[in-house]
Formats: structure tokens, sequence, C-alpha cells
């Protein structure tokens, strides 16, 4: 194989570990073939971050409009690399940046594609990709052709724990004729929580008991960044407000993990959550329904546990 | 002289007051002749005996005492003031004009019901004070008494001049001064007073007179324009009321569009209703909407739907698309989306006021601008494309049939004596599905032949045509009656109300008339033709008249008849029968945001129950009601006090299918 | 201005998804409109409310699309357009890309807009392969657009809920995350209505060749069934939730 092109995404000033991933996969297969690894990454930031990257060479684009991501001016310093090195694989994450770059950048160059990657893996002659499709509840293993783009799922595999000192060349940016950048926004904090866009919920049921418990889940969603949700019940006993309630009456949620404390799982709720991504249910009766669409479960008191993760979690912090 | 002026008078004000009613109520006719059509002059026996029945007889009225005692006094006073005016008119235009010893006394008699049916109505609006009036026009009310009080003191005032008046003014005999008994009491005060000559007599009848006689004429001319037009109104509606089928929201299948944007979309009878309303209140107070806080009231509508056509009949714009629409303009679409469709409101209503459909076909306006809650959206979606409202795929609809021990016929294979009609509940809900297993373990035990339709049910269509989604109700129905037509079977039998109602009421327009029975009226008649032997299950419980199965569809006796063979001791909540409470379930509800709600009408049925002395006991016979119930014994945290029960759980237990224990049904 | 909706129709989830040789039975299943390009389309037709523009929808004929497209219509879309030509339930997003991107030029679109995403569409996601073939200025994963003057705003959304307001000179594609409103319910009556008094247009087309990709099979990732327990040892789950969130990069710093 010859060269892997690797579109890196750095946050707080270091390499995502989405693209730490990126370049572990891509070094194993560049080395089983005598291939090399190149990094494109953005604005002076970067430079810092890839200093160490296991990688051969990192061009950093640099100039106007790279501070901030910028389809436009992203994707034309990209096309022209590729057209200038000619990789045999463009690996992005399926991240924004990845939704937003990998096809057009495909369509542009006739490159194949292949998106939702889950697994790259060489089998015999052929580069395989395994695609998540249908929402997860299909795979494809797909034949990845010379030449083409992958975006995959961050969190497919581990990261890479090697480094190297690329070598770093510049790249002026092109200039953006036709997209802006008007302002950049941060999350949102306060306010009133809107439990359907937070990636990960903390929901207590009636198991909580007590009004005074909430306070722990409040801890362990501080800890794990994440918002207190919860089932009908403890919306009528008044302990959280009716925008906090999952279910048929509540709210339909999808985050990124789902801690479904002291909840038992009556269809009504799991109607509202079962699509999450992860679900982690604790309940101390083991046959509580919540058990059939949770990924992962434990039959331990929440009372207990809640105290105990936050401080586990806190001192990992720390 | 006195009787010249007297006669120009009259003359005068039944001039005025015959032009002022004539204008007004040409203008709802007028209204009511551009309205949608309905069939409303058929089955006129019936109508007649139910005018007898509701008007004589007062039958719904007197479901509150004192209300219907007070009315019923004031409401024969209006047939007594009849004769009065006969006699008083007659008096003046032919002397010598007598109604008989006969009919005059009952005058003064009525009188003194009519002033006792006054005061009355004043301690229940001035002491009592009950909060269905709360919303009412209360000045009118109490204008109108004062008018109607100030008719029976004419009334007697003129009596007691005229025995006077008609010996020195008018030279005639009055045989009846006796008679007037009041009158004759009080002309005694007069003989004291000296107030007996030509001129005092003439002045003290002429005031009478037109106290009585010009009241009741401004009465004439100011009702239209009052609740008191029930007084007229009252009866032609109740006699152009709906005969039924009780169940069916529409008579007949619909072209265009169930929706009711302008006046012009209600039918005539729904104009005859607004002008009807007696604003009693009696239909709020038996709301589940507004006993949960919502923003609705069906009295509210009634009158909110009749102040805004009075306005634009005012302005001339009655018909015109430029005033707000009624749904969501007139009517709020908060107020909308709160009914149950329970019924409770029609059914409570004297003068046989239908608010239901109104609400439905506002509804319906409101979905045709994509105005609905997003759950209720998401099962209307998954009506459309699965069938279900669960979302699920429509062949898992019978698995609850597969992993149990007796056969289930498919009858869309083989001919069946029984087709059960499952309902989505019943079939998907993983609570209840347990249940559905044990009805179909009891009809095996009875030796019953029966199948079901497997994937080719669908939801009946019964909520989504009271939403408003009139295309989907009528692509459901039709899939099921399809599905139907192609089996085999003597009767059908379903496990939900719901279902029951669509297959029963609204599937005739599709020409499909099937028998359709509850399984509380199937067991009961397996356990009277002794294919079914019972054991006492003698526990103390009360029961829950589910609102499509009591109210909708008169099946009230099944069940109690059905507990009583099965020994339970039955203690009837104060709501029951016809007048049952609802759970809060109906009419897409359940699948409704619960934004508004202050006390679910669920919980305080619960609380209805728990204040039954020793029963520990709720039984139901609807799916719903299950997951309704349940869900609110487990809110409140009182699942040891009242446990829920399903009638079949009742049966298994009664025949042996399942320990008592094991049903939970032995009281801790 | 012109408004374009890129429409397609995927298998619904709803449905079990059976897999028969390592494919898919594709004409045995039920398919619904994508999500997300029923949340496009909900986008444009607010847009329609406030700036004066004609909205498209847009599909392939791969099979039954007419009951999508009628239902855009009585949704409130000015038009409906269905692209005709040979083609079957598997044409690759590659080709469908391409058919769209001819008919945009032709058409002189200015505004494109399609869902960010569909649950099939392993080579490549329409908008930014449109907007590859194309050549036009693009963002996906973008919510609320507003049509100024020559320009559209967005907002695009990024991971860890930080967002960035953006403006595109047009013509533009525009891969919407979801619409500023939950998409509008129409009813089945209005659809019948419009199935009647409306037509579709028709356009032929001929999707040409694109760089493809081989599957070599399809099939299901081990199945869920019943969560996997961590015992009843507080400690114990604590430390398995923990390394689980490392594990799932779920955890913050
Ligand atoms: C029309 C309708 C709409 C509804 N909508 C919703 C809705 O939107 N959302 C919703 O949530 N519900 C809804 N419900 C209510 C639903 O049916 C259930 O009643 C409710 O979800 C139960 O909440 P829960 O799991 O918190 O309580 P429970 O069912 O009482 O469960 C509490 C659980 O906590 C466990 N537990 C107790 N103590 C501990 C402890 N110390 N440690 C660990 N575990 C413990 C118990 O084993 C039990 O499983 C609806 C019901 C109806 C009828
Ligand atoms: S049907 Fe029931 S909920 Fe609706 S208005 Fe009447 S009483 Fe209230
Ligand atoms: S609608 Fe009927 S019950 Fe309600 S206030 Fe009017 S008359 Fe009374």
């Amino acid at each position: 194989m010859g060269q892997v092109l690797i579109v890196a995404e750095c946050q707080d000033g270091r390499l995502s570990d989405a693209t730490q991933e990126l370049i572990g996969r891509g070094r194993e297969l560049a080395q089983a073939t005598g291939g090399t690894v190149t990094l494109a990454a953005f604005g002076e930031g970067a430079r810092d971050a890839l200093r160490d990257a296991d990688a051969d060479v990192a061009v950093v684009v640099n100039g106007d409009g790279v501070q901030q991501y910028n389809p436009e001016v992203y994707e034309e310093a990209l096309a022209a690399m590729v057209e200038d090195r000619q990789p045999a694989l463009v690996l992005l994450s399926n991240t924004t940046m990845g939704m937003d770059l990998g096809a057009s950048l495909a369509a542009r160059q006739a490159r194949p594609m292949v998106a939702y990657c889950t697994a790259l893996w060489r089998d015999d002659d052929a580069l395989l990709a395994t695609s998540q499709i249908y929402g997860g509840k299909l795979a494809a293993d797909v034949e990845v052709p010379d030449g083409a783009v992958v975006t995959v799922i961050p969190g497919s595999w581990p990261a890479a724990g090697s480094s190297g000192s690329p070598r770093i060349e510049e790249m002026p940016s092109p200039a953006a004729a036709h997209t802006r950048v008007l302002k950049v926004m941060e999350a949102e904090s306060g306010g009133d929580v809107d439990i359907t866009r937070a990636d990960i919920l903390v929901s207590v049921g009636r198991g909580l008991q007590d009004p005074d418990n909430l306070e722990l889940a409040d801890q362990l969603a501080e800890a794990l960044g994440g918002v207190v949700s919860c089932s009908r019940p403890v919306v009528d006993a008044g302990w959280l407000p009716r925008s906090r309630q999952v279910g048929k009456s509540g709210k339909t949620v999808k985050p990124k993990l789902y801690f479904a404390l002291g909840i038992s799982g009556a269809p009504e709720h799991l109607q509202g959550m079962k699509d999450a991504e992860l679900i982690v249910a604790v309940n101390s009766d083991e046959n509580a329904p919540i058990f059939e669409v949770a990924h992962y479960g434990a039959t331990v008191d929440i009372l207990d546990l809640m105290p105990a993760l936050t401080e586990r979690l806190e001192g990992r912090a720390g | 002289m006195l009787r010249t002026l007297l006669m120009a008078l009259t003359v005068a004000m039944v001039v005025a007051a015959g032009a002022l009613f004539a204008r007004r109520v040409a203008a709802i006719v007028g209204v009511m002749r551009t309205a949608r059509p309905t069939l409303r002059t058929d089955r006129v026996g019936e109508r007649i005996q139910s005018v007898v029945e509701h008007v004589l007889l007062h039958r719904r009225m007197f479901r509150i005492t004192l209300s219907g005692v007070l009315h019923y006094f004031i409401f024969s006073g209006f047939v007594v003031l009849l004769i009065d005016i006969v006699e008083t008119v007659g008096e003046v235009f032919v002397p010598g004009f007598t109604v008989g010893r006969i009919l005059a006394p009952l005058v003064d008699i009525w009188v003194i019901l009519v002033a006792i049916g006054i005061l009355l109505a004043l301690y229940n609006r001035l002491i009592i004070r009950p909060a269905r009036f709360q919303g009412s026009d209360e000045k009118d009310a109490f204008l109108i008494l004062g008018l109607i009080g100030a008719i029976i003191v004419g009334i007697v005032i003129h009596d007691s001049f005229f025995p006077f008046v008609a010996r020195e003014v008018l030279h005639v005999p009055d045989p009846v001064a006796h008679a007037h008994f009041l009158g004759w009491g009080l002309s005694r005060l007069w003989v004291a007073l000296g107030w007996t000559g030509p001129g005092a007599a003439s002045v003290g009848y002429a005031f009478g007179y037109l106290l009585d006689m010009g009241v009741v004429l401004a009465f004439l001319a100011y009702l239209p324009y009052s609740k008191h037009l029930h007084i007229f109104a009252a009866v032609p509606n109740i006699f152009i009321r709906n005969l039924g089928p009780k169940g069916a929201l529409l008579a007949k299948p619909v072209e265009e569009s169930m929706a009711i944007r302008t006046f012009q979309d209600l039918s005539w009878k729904d104009i005859s209703d607004l002008y009807t309303c007696t604003e009693c209140g009696r239909c709020q107070a038996v709301c589940p909407a507004h006993a949960a806080g919502q923003p609705l009231s069906p009295k509210m509508v009634i009158l909110e739907l009749r102040d805004a056509l009075n306005e634009r009949i005012a302005r001339g714009t009655a018909f015109s698309a430029e005033e707000p629409p009624l749904a969501g303009g007139v009517i709020s679409k908060e107020e909308l989306w709160a009914c149950t469709t329970c019924g409770a409101c029609q059914e409570a209503c004297p003068v046989f006021i239908e608010h239901v459909p109104k609400i439905a076909g506002m509804r319906a306006a409101l979905l045709e601008e994509g105005d609905i809650d997003p759950n209720a959206q998401k099962v209307l979606v998954a009506w459309d494309r699965q069938g279900n409202s669960f979302g699920q795929p429509a062949r898992k609809r019978p698995v609850w049939a597969k992993n149990i021990d007796v056969p289930i016929k498919d009858a869309r294979k083989e001919p069946v004596d029984w087709l059960w009609f499952v309902g989505d509940f019943a079939a998907l809900d993983p609570r209840v599905q347990r249940l559905t297993q044990l009805i179909a373990r009891l009809l095996h035990h009875a030796g019953v032949d029966f199948g079901i339709l497997y994937e080719s049910e669908a939801n009946a269509g019964n909520e989504a045509l009271r939403i408003g989604e009139y295309g989907l109700f009528e692509a459901l129905a039709l899939k099921n009656i399809e599905a139907l037509n192609k089996a085999q079977y003597r009767r059908i039998f379903t496990t939900d109300p719901h279902s029951l109602n669509a297959l029963k009421n609204e599937y005739r327009k599709f020409g499909f008339e099937a028998e359709v029975l509850h399984y509380t009226e199937a067991f009961l008649e397996l356990i009277d033709q002794g294919q079914l032997s019972v054991s006492s299950v003698p526990v103390r419980a009360t029961y829950h008249d589910p609102c499509y199965l009591g109210r909708w569809n008169g099946i009230v006796e099944a069940p109690r008849q059905l507990m009583q063979r099965l020994g339970v001791d039955l203690v009837e909540m104060p709501r029951h029968g016809a007048q049952s409470f609802c759970c809060g379930a109906g009419g897409g509800r359940i699948w409704m945001d619960e934004t508004g709600i202050t006390d679910r009408p669920a919980n305080q049925r619960i609380r209805e129950a728990m204040r039954l002395s020793n029963v520990h006991f709720f039984v139901v016979a609807c799916p719903k009601d299950v997951s309704m119930f349940n869900a609110s014994v487990t809110a409140m945290g009182v699942e040891e006090e009242m446990r829920v029960v399903d009638m079949a759980e009742l049966l298994a237990v009664a025949v042996g299918l399942e320990s008592a224990e094991e049903t939970l049904l032995v009281s801790s | 201005m012109k408004i374009a909706v890129l429409m397609k129709d995927v298998p619904d989830l709803v449905e079990e998804l059976e897999v028969e040789d390592g494919a898919l039975p594709l004409d045995d299943m039920s398919f619904v409109p994508s999500e997300w390009d029923d949340q496009a389309l909900e986008e444009a037709l607010l847009m329609k409310e406030e700036a004066d523009v004609e909205v498209t929808a847009v599909a392939i004929d791969t099979g039954d699309v007419d009951n999508m497209l009628f239902t855009a219509l009585a949704k409130g879309a000015d038009r409906a357009v269905k692209l005709v030509g040979d083609f079957s339930r598997t044409l690759p997003n590659r080709l469908r890309a391409r058919l769209f991107a001819q008919y945009c030029q032709a058409q002189a679109i200015d505004v494109v807009l399609t869902g960010v995403q569909a649950i099939d569409d392993l080579d490549g996601q329409i908008a930014g392969l449109v907007a590859g073939l194309t050549g036009r200025a693009h963002a996906s994963v973008v919510r609320d657009v507003h049509i100024e003057g020559s320009q559209v705003t967005c907002v695009q959304e990024y991971s860890g809920g930080k967002m960035a307001e953006m403006q595109l000179a047009v013509p533009a594609v525009l891969g919407i995350q979801a619409a500023r409103k939950p998409p509008r319910y129409v009813t089945i009556a209005k659809v019948r209505q419009i199935q009647k008094s409306a037509t579709l247009e028709e356009v032929e087309a001929e999707a040409g060749t694109a760089p493809l990709v081989t599957v070599r099979r399809i099939y299901k990732p081990e199945a869920a069934g019943h969560a996997e327990m961590w015992g009843d040892d507080v400690d114990a789950v604590a430390e398995s939730i923990v390394r689980l969130l490392e594990d799932k990069k779920l955890l913050r710093s």
C-alpha cells in the first residue's frame, strides 16, 4: 500500500481520541505493505499536537480561515493534498467534519467511499471494512478499493499507543470564497435543561425513594458531565419538573449513554429511551424488565452505587 | 277606559316583543339552514317518548335532587303560567271571561311552588354555590329569577284587585274571586286600606296586569338573547337528539372532511345545541379533563361557540372565512386536545347537547393544519404503517399466541365459532399480554372453538377517528372489514371496549353489521349455559366501568352479573355504570403530553375507590385500564392497599386455572 | 429562490430485518421516507413561510416513491419531481447522487436540502456527494436554515454541544440534522386529495457511472437480548462502569 492520508482533528491542543484511533490502524495497514502515514492537520495549534504522532509526514495547513472549521477551506486544502499525493487510502472520523468532507472529497476526486466504518482490516490481498448500517441493526463487510475514502465511527477500536516524530510540512490555507463562519457558540449551560440534547443521562426512578437522594444523582451527573432525567413517578411526586421525564408521556431521548437507576422499565418508559446508544441499568430486582433493553446491568442498591461511582470518577479526574 | 288602555298596551307590547323574538329566531334559523345536514326527524315515536321522559318527567334533571326539584317547580310554573295568561288577557279583552273555578286555584298553588323554587334556586346559587356554575352567566340567572319573581307577584296583585275592578269598572261577575285564594287574601288588605273604589282598584289592577303581562312579554323579547332560550329550545332539541347508536361518532361515511372550521361546518343540530344550553354546568361537573385541571370545560365549549356565533350574527359575519377559525381560535387547541371523548358530558346534559362530535370535528381541523401532540403524531404514523399504536411490526401482533400451551386457530384459514378481535393493547402491551393469554386459556378450558385474525387484524380505528383523522380511521376500518369478511365465524367478541365500539357502531357505515360482544358478556353467557363452571371468589371489590363499554355501549349489567356469578362482593363507587368516571386514556389522550394535568383522572378514581370501606380490589375490564390504573397505584404508592385486577384474573381463579395466591387475590 | 429537497425512502427499521444469503431481500421489505429527509423537507417548508422560495421535492424512482412525493405536496411543497429511468431498489448512493446532481444543475437549484444521513448510505452521504459533484458550497449536520439575500445561513453542530453559525453563498447544499420544528403531520385524506388533483413531474434521467464498492456480505451483529450483568458488588460494579465508559470514550478529560 502506498500512502495512508489521515485527516486529523484537534481538541484542547491534543489530537482527538478519534484521530489517535485512525493513526493506530493507519500505521498497522501501512506497515504491512511498506507504505507511509501522512497526517493532514489545520491551524497553528495542530503543530504541537502532532509533534509526536506516529506518522511519517504531517502537513499543517495554516493561514486565514483555519482556526475555526470551515468546510470550504478545509475541503480545498484536502483536495489539493489528495490531488498532489494520490494516497491509497484516506481516513476521516465520522464526526461533523468527516460527514462534511468525506463524501464531497470522494465525489470530487471520483474516489470510492465507505462510510460508518467500524472495522478495517486486510484479508489476503483485499482491504476490507465493516460498515455499520440500518441504525446499527446490520453490518456490511465491504471491499475497500485502492484510493478509497473511509469515514470511521469514533471508538471503533483502541487508539494508537505508539508515537513518532513526523516531518512537518506547511501548506498555505486556500481562500474561502463562498463560506464564512459568523460565530462560534459553546455548549449552552444552565437555563432549562433539554434532556433530548444531552449526550449522557443519569435517569432515576422510584428506586430513588426520597427526594433528598436526588443530590446523589446530581453529583453523579456532574461527575459524568451529564444531565439528570427520570421516570414518571418521580415527576408525579414533584421531585423533578416534567421537562425531565423520559417516556411515552414525556420526552424521547437518544443519548450516547443512558443510566437507568432504580427504574423498573415499564413499556411506557422504554418507549422513550430504548434507542439510546448505550444503556446501563441498575436495579435491585434482577427480573426488572429494564434489563431486557439494557446493554449492561447490575443488581446493586443505587443509593450505594451512586456515591461510590461518583467518588471513583472524581478520583480519576483529580 | 281601563280596558282600552290595557288592550292598546298589550297589543303594542305583543307586537314589539314578537318582532324582537322573531328577528332573533330568524337569524338563528338562518344559520341552521346553511349548516351541515343530519337526519333527526326519523323515528318519531321514539322521539316523542324521549321528550315525555326528559321534559315532562325530567329524568336526567332529577340526578341532582335539589336542582331537579327546584327546576320542576319553576318548569311547571311555566305551564300554569299559560292558564294565567289566557285568563288575564281574556279578562281584559272579553268582558266576563273566566277559566273556571278548577283551573283558577291551580294558578295560586303553582305560584307558591314557583316561589319555593325561586327560593331554592337562590339558596343553591348563593349558599351552596356548586362549582359547575363556574363560568356560567350568573347575572343572567339572577335576572331571570327576578323576572319570574316579578311575574308571580304581578299575578297575585292583579288577581287581588280584579274583584273590585269587575264590580266597579267592568260591571261583570267574578265567579273565581275566592278561587284565587292568594289574591283573595291580599284583597282583604285593600279592603282594610279602603282601596276598593274604581280609581284605586283600576290603578292597582293595571299595575299588577302590567307587571304580569309586561314582564312576560319582556321575557319573550329577552329570551332568545339569553340562556333561557332553552325554555323554547329544550323541547325541540330533545326531540332531535341523537337516538343512536350512541357510540357512533359519525352516522355516515365522510365525503370531504369532518373538520369543523366555521359555523357552517357544524350540523344544524349543533347550532340548536348552542342555543339550548342552560349553562347548568352538569357537563363540567363530570368532565375528567376539567377535574384534572386542564383548560377544558364542555360547558364553556358550548358557551364560547354560542357567544362567538352571536357576535358574528350581530356583525353579519356568521359565515365569513375572515373570522378566526373555531378550532384554535374560538376554542383553544389546549381545550380541544384535553378531551378524552369519555362522553360523560353528553350523558349528563339534561337537554341532550352533543359535545364530543363538535370537539372531534374541531380536532380534525387542527390536525389538517398539522397541529397535533408529537407523541400522538407518532401513534398516527404507526397506525398507518404498522397498524398498531406500539410501532411494532404487524407480524408481532400475534406473538402472545406463540408461546402458550393452548392452540389458537387462525380464523383466516379455518372456520371458528368465536372470532376474537384482540386489540392493540391486549396484543402488544407486555403487561396485558399475560391477561390475553389467560383469556385464551379460559376459552380453551370452556371448550370454545375460537380463533384470531393474526397479523391481519389492525387497530380498530376508534381513537384515530376521535383524534380527528378520518382518513386513517377509514383505512383501518376497511382493512379490518376485509379481513373479517374473509374469515368464517359465528360471532365476534373483543377484549377491548374501544375496539368493541368501533366494530359495533362505527363500522356500520361501511356495511359491517355482525354481532359483537365484550368478553364479559361472552363469559357470562358461557357460565349461564353451563359451559364454564366456576367456584366462588369471595373477595370484596369495586368495578370500574370503561367509558366505551358502560357509557357508550350501555354494557353495565354483564360485568356486574359476571362478578355476581363469581361470588364477588361488589361495592359500587359513587360514580358507576353510565355515570362512571373516565380513567383519562380515551380519545388518544393516553398518548398525549400530560402538561397541565394537576390531578390525573385515574388517580382521582383510585382515591374514589379507596374511600370505600374495606375494598382492596379494583376490577377492570379494559386493557388500557390495566395500564392506566396500575401506573396510578404505582405512582401513588398504594399497591398494597388497592390492587388492580382484570376480570380475566377473577375468572381464572374461579375456574381453577390460577390459584388465588398466585393471582394475589388474597387480601393481605 | 429555488429550493430542492432530495428525498429517498429506506427500509422501515421497525420491521425485523431478515438477511438472506448475506443480502437484504429488499423487495419484501416495507419502505418509509428517510427520517432526516423528512426533517429537511420540514425545514424547507418552514423557510417557505418566511421567504419567497419555491420548494421542490425530488426523488428517484427506485420503487414506490409516489406516496412520499404526494405527501410532500400535501405538506406544502410546490412541486414534486420523480427522476425516472431504469433504477432498482439497490441503486447505490453514488449513482443516486449523480442523478440528483444532474437535476440540480439543470434546474439551477439555488439551495439543496437533504437529510444529513440515511440508515443505508454505506457509500457516502447524499449531501456531501452532491456537493462534491456539483462543486457547490456545502455544510452538513446543520439546522436553522434561513435565506438572506443571495446567502443562506445555518447552524452547524459539533460534538459536545458546540455550534457555529455559518453563511454560504448560493448555490449551496445542506445536510439537515433537524428541522426547527418536528415534521408536520399530514392527514391521509389530504394526501389522497392531492393524489387526485396534482401530478408528479417526471424527468428522464440516466445515472452513468461512478466509483462503487462491493459488498461481500450483510449480517446481523451479535444480538443484545439481555443486559450483560455485572453482579451485585458495589465496588466491582462501579469499577466495571468506569472501565466501560473509558472504552466507549464517554468520560471527560
Ligand atoms: C398512559 C401512560 C403514560 C405513561 N408515561 C410514562 C412516561 O412517559 N415515562 C415513565 O417513566 N412512565 C410512564 N408511565 C408510567 C409507567 O407505567 C410506570 O408506572 C413507571 O414508568 C414506573 O416508574 P419507575 O420505574 O420509576 O417505578 P417502579 O416501577 O416502581 O420501579 C422502581 C424500581 O426501582 C427498583 N428499586 C427500588 N429501590 C431500589 C434501590 N434502592 N436500588 C435499586 N433499585 C431499586 C425496584 O426494583 C423497581 O424495579 C405511563 C403510564 C401510562 C399508563
Ligand atoms: S367527553 Fe369527557 S373529557 Fe371530553 S368534554 Fe366531555 S366530559 Fe370532558
Ligand atoms: S351543555 Fe348541557 S350540561 Fe352542559 S351546561 Fe349546557 S345544558 Fe348544562
